[in-house]
């Protein structure tokens, strides 16, 4: 078990490394650089004024040595640029003290500067995965009970009138994507128009204080998408699992139907959604952008479409790492977390 | 009224042909405002000069206290020398103030400076400081601090740096700094401009959005950082992109108070909802905000029907839909031919633009990029519409087969109207292929494109525009005109402070404009904004400036 965790651990360095690295080639290519110096310097900006604000800046490096500097096991640079002024990566493009730092990277625990927000990408970060982390835990106490409650009573009896409207209503609510879902819903409980204006249809306030009326709607929008999912891979686990021959037995003894569903089907059931719902977890990280955009409700989702727009190097690069991290956390857990399902299963 | 002017010095020889004018209905009271209030005349006086008493300021019903919500888009600060968007004013106008302000009604009003005073060539302007102004951090705001300030915008060598382009008479060509004795400090409280050649347009550059008066202090990547102003508001909070949080500076005695210059609210917060007008609504109607930075296009209706009230303004905001004349499109410069150039223009019906880009929520232009709310608009006659007549000057010019590439942003009004112009070209016959491009890219190389739209902002001056965007080798000039005999006439009218003799060498202008096809400039945009009732002096700006401290909540 300790070996299998440090291997996988190996495997998630080596994965980030990648990762950062083709980030870090792309986000780097000129026309980048280009809008970066743009939305930095001003819109209206001339070539020569492009290239001496890159160039004062350090972009003009070569790349191995930027991404070195980036890791924190290349120096970083202290440049003297044409207008005069020493920058150095070290002090946030201020000159030099006696103070600064060698090297300063990812590797010192220092994970750079975002030039959108004009922070530290250790300081912005944080608060983003903080509101991300709150809509997840929200959408996942509504969509993973609810899921597989329809999940489980569709698939008790399959073929019955309760399955076939449950299977009904979870592939309507799969088939909806959220920016179709969402925008009916805030059309119809968010705006006078049905008169029904119940909740409000904008999440901003809620990054300061969560309401029942300001986080309802984008709650839903994502956990009905994700519900429909969850729900129908538990009805199909569980009509297999009704089917096999321990329950036949058991029906055959007289033990109660409700019985056979609690204590004899439903573990061997979760097996599957396990997966699913550990699957969902990286996919609700990156996959609420659109919810979140669409709420105005500035979690990860957000800050990813941000940096990735205005070109923000080092912020796109933290995301990365926080996404590799999550992806293979999970499916850590989920790899673990079979064992004590299913203890036919061993990792060694 | 004791004095006329704002120093008590006589007034400029040129106002009186202004009464003149205006009394004899040849100047709207904008033009006359803006005229003679540029050149040191109190707005009141000039009001006076009308027969007229200066309306009362809205303000003057608002109670001190309170909290206003805005929806804005909340930026990345910068060095102001290089703010191109006016949001970012609007954060930075807590603490920093300007020299002058420029109104919706055409006035300029001293603020910084108590006022200013213009030779008759318009080659000498004295400046008085306002005597009494502190910065917050204690330091007397002296006219060191202003030449300070003046020294750095003349600074061409700065990135970014568009005040550069307004003070173009005092930087050297050579050096791209400020030309040496061209600015002077001669007491404590006057600063005097020595300028080589005339310049009428001094003192409007001055109030524009990116002409903040900062502290030596000031951290240029990020003014936050050292909010040093003589403004009466302290910046709390500043997340971009999500919230910046202004709130009163308390223990500051700032300098608008002694003269009821307002600074009613206690709290201003600007919160971002990002672009999508939709979701303004939303922001609206969920009561998380009290009112809009700017309602564009059908969002004006809508917010109506939720109760807001509604400030608009007709402007000089206005977009281009230019073909760019030194563009090579597969080895040909298809727009070097004027024939080309007027083809286009005439099979254009700038009504339509207005109708199908912008809602009709404007006034329809003549291609000219100076319309009538500036002073010196001379009534020269547009392109006719005639699309058959375009249609047989193309073919004269053997482009009929040429397939015209026309690009533009991909938001709402700017896209419609392109399209609009677009459509318009292919029912006169010509070969159109229309394309899109997203915000984050296509100002990457927005001067570059063969054949696209870019939209400009208000100035108080005809000239000004002129003089950004169309003067050989500018770098804004997206058009690549070059024309001498229009770079000459531009110099001449900058010349004239009498904008009666300028609209003479303005018919020349303007004429020269459309004999040339530059551009298809279809109509002026009215800007709206809109606030919840019990509001007062959040009016929406001609040139969006951010006059904040007019804002107060009704008494």
């Amino acid at each position: 078990m300790g070996l299998f965790i440090l291997r996988r651990l190996g495997v998630m360095i080596l994965t980030a490394i990648c990762l950062t690295f083709i980030v870090f080639w792309l986000t780097n290519l000129f026309p980048k650089l280009e809008v970066l110096a743009k939305t930095q310097g001003n819109f209206r900006m001339s070539d020569e004024a492009v290239v001496s604000y890159l160039d004062n800046r350090g972009y003009m490096q070569a790349l191995p040595v930027k991404y070195g500097q980036w890791l924190g096991v290349v120096p970083g640079y202290v440049i003297e640029g044409s207008d005069g002024e020493v920058r150095a990566k070290c002090e946030r493009n201020a000159a030099p003290t006696e103070d600064t730092p060698t090297f300063c990277g990812v590797i010192q625990g220092d994970w750079g500067f975002s030039t959108v927000a004009k922070e530290d990408v250790a300081n912005v970060l944080p608060t983003r995965l903080g509101n991300t982390g709150k809509l997840m835990f929200w959408v996942l106490v509504v969509m993973v009970p609810g899921a597989l409650i329809i999940g489980v009573l569709a698939g008790m009896r399959e073929g019955s009138r309760t399955d076939r409207s449950l299977s009904t209503v979870s592939i309507i609510a799969t088939a909806t994507p959220e920016y179709v879902s969402g925008v009916i819903l805030i059309a119809l409980f968010a705006t006078p128009l049905f008169g029904m204006q119940y909740f409000k249809g904008t999440a901003t306030s809620a990054m300061d204080d969560i309401t029942f009326g300001n986080f309802f709607l984008p709650v839903m929008t994502i956990a009905i998408y994700g519900m429909g999912y969850i729900a129908r891979m538990t009805r199909a686990s569980m009509t297999e699992v009704m089917t096999a021959q321990y329950v036949r037995t058991a029906r055959l003894k007289g033990v109660s139907f409700p019985n056979i569903v609690m204590k004899h089907a439903l573990r061997n059931a979760l097996i599957a959604p396990f997966t699913v719902i550990m699957l969902q977890v990286p996919w609700l990280l990156n996959g609420v952008v659109i919810v979140e955009t669409l709420f105005n409700y500035k979690g990860f989702g957000w800050e990813l479409v941000r940096a990735a727009s205005n070109n923000d190097i080092e912020m796109l690069l933290g995301v990365s790492v926080i996404s590799v991290i999550v992806v293979l956390m999970t499916q850590l857990i989920s790899d673990i977390g079979y064992v004590f399902l299913n203890p036919r299963i061993r990792i060694s | 009224m004791t004095n006329k002017t704002l120093t008590g010095a006589p007034l400029h020889s040129a106002v009186g042909i202004y009464v003149k004018d205006a009394n004899a209905g040849k100047l709207s009271r904008r033009e006359f405002m803006a005229r003679t209030t540029a050149l040191g005349v109190t707005s009141a006086a000039a009001y006076g000069l009308l027969g007229l008493t200066q309306p009362a300021a809205a303000a003057g019903h608002a109670q001190q206290g309170g909290t206003m919500r805005m929806q804005m888009e909340v930026r990345a600060l910068k060095d102001p020398r290089a703010f191109d968007w006016t949001q970012m004013a609007y954060v930075t106008a807590g603490w920093l103030e300007y020299l002058v302000e420029y109104n919706s009604d055409g006035s300029f009003e001293p603020m910084l400076l108590s006022g200013w005073e213009v030779n008759d060539d318009a080659t000498t302007y004295t400046l008085s400081i306002r005597q009494g102004v502190t910065w917050n951090n204690g330091d007397a705001f002296t006219a060191e601090d202003v030449a300070r300030v003046i020294t750095d915008w003349c600074d061409s060598e700065a990135e970014g740096n568009s005040m550069a382009g307004r003070m173009s008479a005092l930087v050297d060509a050579d050096t791209g700094k400020a030309i040496e004795g061209g600015i002077e400090v001669v007491d404590a409280s006057t600063v005097r401009l020595n300028l080589p050649l005339s310049d009428i347009t001094l003192i409007a550059g001055m109030s524009d959005y990116p002409a903040a008066v900062y502290h030596s202090s000031i951290d240029r990547e990020n003014p936050a950082n050292t909010p040093v102003g003589t403004g009466p508001y302290m910046i709390e909070s500043n997340e971009v992109g999500v919230k910046a949080v202004l709130v009163r500076n308390e223990g500051f005695e700032w300098w608008g108070y002694a003269e009821g210059k307002g600074a009613y609210l206690d709290r201003i917060e600007y919160i971002d909802y990002g672009t999508d007008p939709s979701a303004w609504v939303a922001a609206a109607a969920a009561d998380e905000v009290d009112m809009t930075f700017e309602t564009v296009g059908d969002f004006v209706n809508v917010f109506e029907t939720i109760g807001y009230e509604r400030s608009e303004v007709p402007s000089g905001a206005t977009i281009v839909i230019r073909p760019n004349q030194a563009a090579e499109v597969n080895g040909i410069k298809p727009y070097a031919d004027v024939r080309v150039r007027k083809a286009i223009a005439m099979a254009v019906n700038n009504e339509v633009c207005l109708e199908l880009g912008y809602a009709n929520q404007g006034i329809v232009a003549r291609n000219q990029h100076v319309g009538p709310m500036h002073p010196e608009y001379a009534d020269v006659a547009g392109t006719p519409f005639d699309p058959e007549g375009a249609l047989a000057l193309l073919t004269e010019a053997g482009m009929q087969d040429f397939e015209m590439e026309i690009s533009s942003i991909d938001d709402d009004w700017r896209k419609n109207t392109t399209d609009a112009v677009a459509a318009q070209l292919r029912d006169a016959g010509f070969n159109v292929k229309r394309t899109i491009i997203p915000g984050s890219t296509f100002w990457n190389d927005w001067t570059d494109y063969p054949f696209s739209s870019t939209n400009w902002n208000h100035r108080p001056l005809g000239t000004q525009v002129l003089g950004l965007a169309y003067r050989t080798g500018e770098a804004w000039n997206e058009f690549a005109f070059s024309n001498a005999e229009f770079d000459a006439l531009l110099d001449e009218a900058n010349a004239i402070a009498d904008a009666d003799a300028r609209r003479e060498v303005m018919v020349k202008i303007q004429q020269i404009l459309v004999d040339e096809a530059v551009t298809i400039l279809p109509y002026w945009r009215t800007i709206y904004r809109h606030a919840k009732p019990g509001f007062v002096g959040w009016e929406m700006h001609i040139a969006y400036l951010p006059q904040i401290y007019k804002i107060g909540i009704a008494a």
